[in-house]
């Protein structure tokens, strides 16, 4: 391979297709969920076909309550389907495994636990074949990973917001999971904060040789483009179902500053607001 | 300099001072109104400083110092507050997690709950055979309740957000009680704790009286055969004092205890 001298991309858009011709990692097979509720069966989502490729990073997308973290909850077991089956890594999900990390939507530490703690106490219970000296290793390695190990004694109500996402994304990366669920990771954060973790996030998916497949739950339309490979729109619920998938062909690795003025980038944006919105201005009534 | 100036630092005392004075104003009104016939505060005072002179004396069975009684009954109220808390803590981590067990035995707890702790005490004597065992027995009975009550509440309101965890990493059983459960319910059960302290401080008179011996309550009833009121006014004055202070001990812990 030649050495480009100046930071050219390393990828090329015909990357994406290898992608495509990779193993799939997650298979959604029909799925239907439907709650019961004092008034009756609500149906969240409807009839969900999705398969995605192993290292390919997927954005779900929709507004708020049309289903994309009930979607988000099938494949990571935490929520099991009325109709159809999900499988990852070509098992049926019955329930959560340590092949998928969660990093959920309000961080879920345990507030009593040091930063430590929160990532050991993880790591222990997911690789019990280790001796108590390779899992405080592997704890050490992930709270550097994120730059959180002179924090490492704090609790988490010590922590910044953007802090307590990184040790949430930091104990999902510990089980070292071939597939990690994000469910709106960075939506309480603010845009400064957003925007360096989208790099850190990259830059620990890069360190894994970008093996890992990751799905995410976002609102967020800059977001998903500049993370995504694909991203999933979904309908409005009730009853949700996937509207469109929308591919990101952009190479890697990106460059947050610079693709915004893509045309490419410009497409595929205009492309999501207009799956997304009807209406663009006061006037469009 | 300001701040020594400033009327705020003082508030806490000044209101101290306000409500002393309202509380021997009002017992010396009522002295006043029955001839001398309740104590005034002067002729408590100096009975009570007689009692603590000399709070460790014991001239045999009916004649100890106030501070032997106190020791006695605080034994007692430990004894059957710590058997209580090792039956309630467990049973009340149980009752948190499990919606069967609940069922199970909440009706009995609501059943159990409001008797007063003085109907228990015929059951301890023909349990115990003796005095002792019948009074911690009714400070256990007591102190249960409100230990097990809170602990189930405390394990029954664990978010969401902390089992999805326990979930997601499949934290083992042990690991949910031990790093979840517990340390969650923590500040609950010293709330229960506190309640039950408190409910066994309250019981042990009651229950002294009936079982005599020796004990603050068993004092305060003494001191009305010898008809000194001057003694029930300070013992008193004594009670609501270590109540305070157990009171105190049990915040300071929940304090300690409370996470972030």
């Amino acid at each position: 391979m030649t050495i480009h001298p100046i930071s050219a991309p390393v990828d090329s858009a015909s990357e994406f297709h290898k992608i495509q011709s990779r193993p799939a990692s997650i298979e959604v097979k029909d799925i239907s969920v439907a709650f019961k509720t004092p008034k009756g069966t609500f149906t969240a989502i409807k009839d969900i076909d999705l398969t995605i490729q192993k290292g390919e990073i997927v954005a779900l997308i929709g507004h708020s309550g049309c289903g994309k973290s009930t979607l988000m909850g099938t494949i990571s077991g935490m929520t099991q389907p009325t109709n159809g089956t999900v499988m990852a890594n070509g098992n049926v999900v019955k329930g959560p495994g340590p092949d998928r990390g969660i990093v959920f939507q309000n961080y879920s530490l345990l507030p009593w636990l040091s930063v430590y703690q929160n990532i050991y106490e993880a790591v222990d219970s997911v690789f019990k074949g280790k001796t108590s000296a390779e899992k405080r290793e592997i704890t050490e390695e992930n709270l550097k990973m994120v730059n959180l190990w002179p924090h490492k004694d704090k609790l988490p109500g010590q922590l910044s917001g953007g802090m307590k996402q990184r040790v949430a994304i930091a104990r999902a990366f510990a089980i070292n999971p071939s597939i990690l669920l994000l469910d709106e990771p960075f939506g309480a954060l603010d845009a400064l904060t957003k925007g360096s973790m989208h790099i850190e996030l990259l830059k620990l998916w890069n360190l894994d040789n970008r093996n890992k497949t990751i799905v995410m739950v976002t609102h967020d339309i800059e977001e998903a483009i500049f993370l995504s490979d694909r991203v999933v729109v979904m309908n409005n619920g009730p009853a949700a179902t996937i509207k469109e998938i929308v591919d990101v062909r952009l190479p890697r690795p990106r460059n947050k500053k610079d693709i915004v003025h893509d045309p490419a980038y410009m497409e595929i944006h205009d492309r999501l607001m207009g799956l997304l919105f009807d209406k663009f201005s006061i006037e469009d009534d | 300099m300001k701040k020594l100036l400033n009327l705020q630092t003082y508030l806490p005392l000044l209101f101290g001072i306000g409500s002393t004075i309202i509380l021997i104003g009002a017992w010396w009104g009522i002295s006043l109104l029955t001839n001398s016939e309740i104590p005034s505060p002067l002729m408590t005072w100096s009975v009570f400083n007689e009692m603590l002179a000399t709070p460790f004396y014991d001239y045999g069975p009916n004649d100890k110092g106030i501070g032997n009684q106190l020791v006695s009954s605080l034994i007692r109220v430990f004894s059957g507050f710590g058997l209580g808390s090792l039956v309630a803590i467990p049973l009340g981590l149980l009752i948190g997690s499990s919606k069967t067990a609940f069922r199970l035995i909440n009706p009995i707890i609501q059943i159990l709950r409001p008797v007063s702790p003085l109907a228990w005490f015929p059951l301890g004597l023909l349990a115990f055979k003796a005095a002792e065992g019948a009074t911690i027995f009714i400070i256990f009975v007591t102190s249960v309740w409100p230990t097990l009550i809170n602990t189930a509440f405390g394990v029954a309101s664990i978010p969401q957000d902390h089992k999805n965890v326990a979930k997601a990493y499949g934290f083992s059983r042990w690991k949910y009680i031990t790093k979840v459960i517990i340390p969650f319910a923590l500040p609950h059960i010293i709330t229960g704790l506190r309640l039950s302290i408190g409910v066994a401080w309250m019981v042990i008179v009651a229950g002294e009286m009936l079982s005599g011996g020796v004990g603050i309550g068993f004092f305060v009833w003494d001191s009305w055969n010898a008809l000194s009121l001057e003694k029930i006014l300070s013992a008193i004055l004594i009670i609501g004092t270590v109540g305070l202070l157990l009171d105190k001990g049990f915040d300071w812990l929940q304090k300690r205890f409370a996470f972030a």
